[in-house]
């Protein structure tokens, strides 16, 4: 053949309206994601990064975000462990009250999160329900009342509240959908609980709880609202990285803001990157299998 | 073969993008009129909007629509800057004003427009203490006591925790204290940091943390009418700083004569012996006694107060003190 004819751009599908459904997409993402995140790296860009790494490079910054980003990856596992064990309670079993329970974990979505923090302040603090016993225990065995609100465990907290639908919610219809036969087929050819549960039920969880996990990661970053309230905001001990950027905002420091801003999202987009690779890798694995 | 369907492509993507951006268009009212506020004075301005109004229809004039948005002072300043049309800002410092006029929307030299520093209400910082005040704190030294807690707004997110910052730093000069090492040693003693001055009185009077609360008077007297007068007490510290919180006119923001004078109106109305009154009642030090209730006026204590001006001005405090890197960093700078 003397030329092949150029592939199109966009293939062209047998559906109509991909001229108007792409515009709408593109305008939509365009005004509420792409634009504002370019115009904070666009900010970062004329503020040069040499400037931008001088307001990263501080001791206050790095403990900001190493708070941040560990206490919301530890959020992450502990909503992935629970997220799945929740989805597997509400999928599996029937029981009262279950679409009650069921609504209830959507709830975390729904309320402003303010509220949120606000009430689980009310409760952790050294007054509140489960505060008291905290301190109280904390008086019994070491002299010392122990405090969850206002250290890091009170954020910790908040974290794990914003972040419990996303597992549930992800890997609740995909536990639906797995066919009982398949582990009924599994214990008939002999291998125990525990071996059909990691080989036949958790590689096909796992993309779902994976994406989870990132997405209950990727809110606990981001998170302000509540965590404001139950974290006591001391700096180098329980200021989150996002306090950070308000606070040079409070100071008219736009650029200051733009920095640590960008350094989250890198931060952010690498973790995502390798929760992403490591999807590719699993499946992959399963695939060999 | 990709030139036929790009035609249509485009005009779907220009068609959607117009259905997208329509209806954003701003609306404008004549007689209205925006007041950026700070959190405080949420009680006061909701009685002064209504004393307001009935003076400007008792002058004679049509039916107005006031609003007053409210926020911690230096983010309602940055909304001004980025945009909020707001004709008229009482905001807790007058650097919060200096940073809008710096944008041009209004001259550099507002405050001198108005009496008294464009202040028509003063407040000062005051301690909140449990009743029967069982550490026995009675002035800023008995701050950095073994035991003792105090809770304090973050002076980088919160207008009054800077005059909190600021009236502790004057005591210790005062008292031939080092004031860097009295307020490192007092922000240890500091277990929470909220960002804004209702957070701490929440901190301290709902959650029972903290042995003293550093408050604005007005926000503590406030605390003892809804909060119960036997759960805390006030103690007046012997030295303390005269918050000025001023007003200004925003005249980037005004649309019409008439709107400019109301906008005006509602600032001058402020001096006012009726509107002096109603500050008074609202626990704040205003000027002009004559139609104040002589009980509002005599709750509050003769303190020595130092003023702004003792410091070298807002535009020196604030970068010395507050700016990136400044004194308040360096308290939490690890050694």
């Amino acid at each position: 053949m003397a030329s092949t004819p150029r592939k199109p751009l966009i293939q062209r599908s047998p559906m109509p309206g991909l001229g108007l459904s792409m515009g709408i997409t593109i305008a939509m993402l365009s005004i509420v994601v792409l634009i504002p995140i370019g115009a904070l790296l666009t900010r970062g860009a004329l503020f040069g990064p040499e400037n931008m790494w001088g307001v990263i490079n501080r001791d206050r910054v790095w403990a900001a975000l190493y708070l941040s980003f560990r206490l919301s990856f530890l959020a992450a596992v502990f909503n992935l462990v629970f997220g799945v064990l929740l989805a597997w309670v509400l999928a599996r079993y029937r029981f009262p009250g279950r679409r009650l329970l069921d609504a209830a974990v959507d709830l975390p979505f729904a309320l402003p999160t303010a509220v949120a923090g606000i009430a689980l302040t009310a409760l952790y603090a050294p007054n509140g329900l489960f505060g008291q016993y905290a301190r109280d225990i904390g008086l019994a065995l070491t002299g010392t009342g122990w405090k969850i609100a206002y250290t890091q465990w009170g954020i910790f907290i908040a974290l794990v509240f914003v972040g419990l639908p996303f597992v549930t919610r992800t890997v609740q219809p995909v536990i639906e959908e797995v066919e009982r036969e398949v582990e009924e087929a599994s214990a008939t050819l002999g291998a125990s609980r525990l071996y059909t549960l990691r080989r036949v039920i958790w590689p096909t969880l796992a993309p779902a709880a994976l994406t989870g996990f990132a997405l209950a990661l990727a809110r606990a970053v981001g998170e302000y609202g509540s965590v404001i309230f139950i974290a006591g905001n001391i700096p180098m001990r329980t200021e989150i990285a996002p306090l950070l950027i308000v606070i040079q905002l409070e100071e008219f420091n736009y650029d200051g803001a733009a920095a640590i801003g960008i350094a989250m999202l890198v931060i952010s987009f690498v973790a995502l990157l390798a929760i992403n690779l490591i999807h590719i890798w699993s499946r992959r694995r399963i695939g060999n299998v | 073969m990709s030139t036929p369907f790009l035609r249509p492509r485009l005009r779907g993507t220009l068609s959607a993008l117009t259905v997208a951006l329509l209806g954003f268009a701003p609306v404008a009212h004549a007689q209205s009129l925006l007041n950026v506020s700070y959190d405080p004075t949420r009680e006061l301005y909701r009685a002064y909007n209504e004393l307001f109004e009935k003076h400007w229809l008792a002058e004679g004039n049509s039916r107005v629509q006031i609003e007053t948005s409210h926020g911690g002072s230096g983010a309602q300043a940055r909304a001004v800057v980025d945009g909020l049309s707001a004709q008229v800002v009482t905001l807790a410092l007058a650097a919060d004003i200096d940073r809008i006029a710096e944008t041009g929307k209004l001259p550099t030299d507002w405050q001198s427009r108005l009496p008294h520093n464009s202040s028509p209400y003063t407040s000062t910082i005051v301690f909140l203490v449990r009743e029967g005040n069982p550490k026995g704190i009675k002035d800023w030294g008995d701050l950095t006591q073994d035991g003792v807690e105090v809770i304090t707004p973050n002076p980088k997110t919160s207008g009054g925790a800077r005059w909190n910052y600021l009236a502790a730093w004057a005591w210790a000069e005062k008292n031939d204290r080092d004031p860097k090492e009295f307020l490192t040693e007092l922000f240890q003693h500091v277990p929470v940091l909220d960002t804004g001055a209702r957070g701490s009185t929440t901190t301290f009077a709902q959650r029972g943390i903290g042995d003293v609360l550093l408050a604005w008077e007005n926000e503590a007297y406030l605390a003892l009418e809804e909060l119960g007068e036997d759960q805390f007490d006030i103690v007046v510290p012997s030295v303390s700083v005269l918050a000025e919180p001023p007003v200004a006119l925003v005249p980037g923001n005004i649309g019409s004569p008439e709107q400019q004078k109301l906008a005006d109106e509602y600032l001058n109305y402020l001096y006012s012996p009726e509107a002096q009154a109603l500050a008074f009642k609202y626990f704040y030090r205003a000027w002009d006694t004559s139609q104040a209730d002589p009980e509002d006026v005599a709750r509050f204590p003769e303190i020595d107060l130092v003023t702004i001006a003792d410091f070298g001005g807002w535009g020196k405090v604030q970068s010395e003190h507050f700016g990136d890197g400044g004194f308040f960093d360096q308290i939490y700078a690890p050694k």
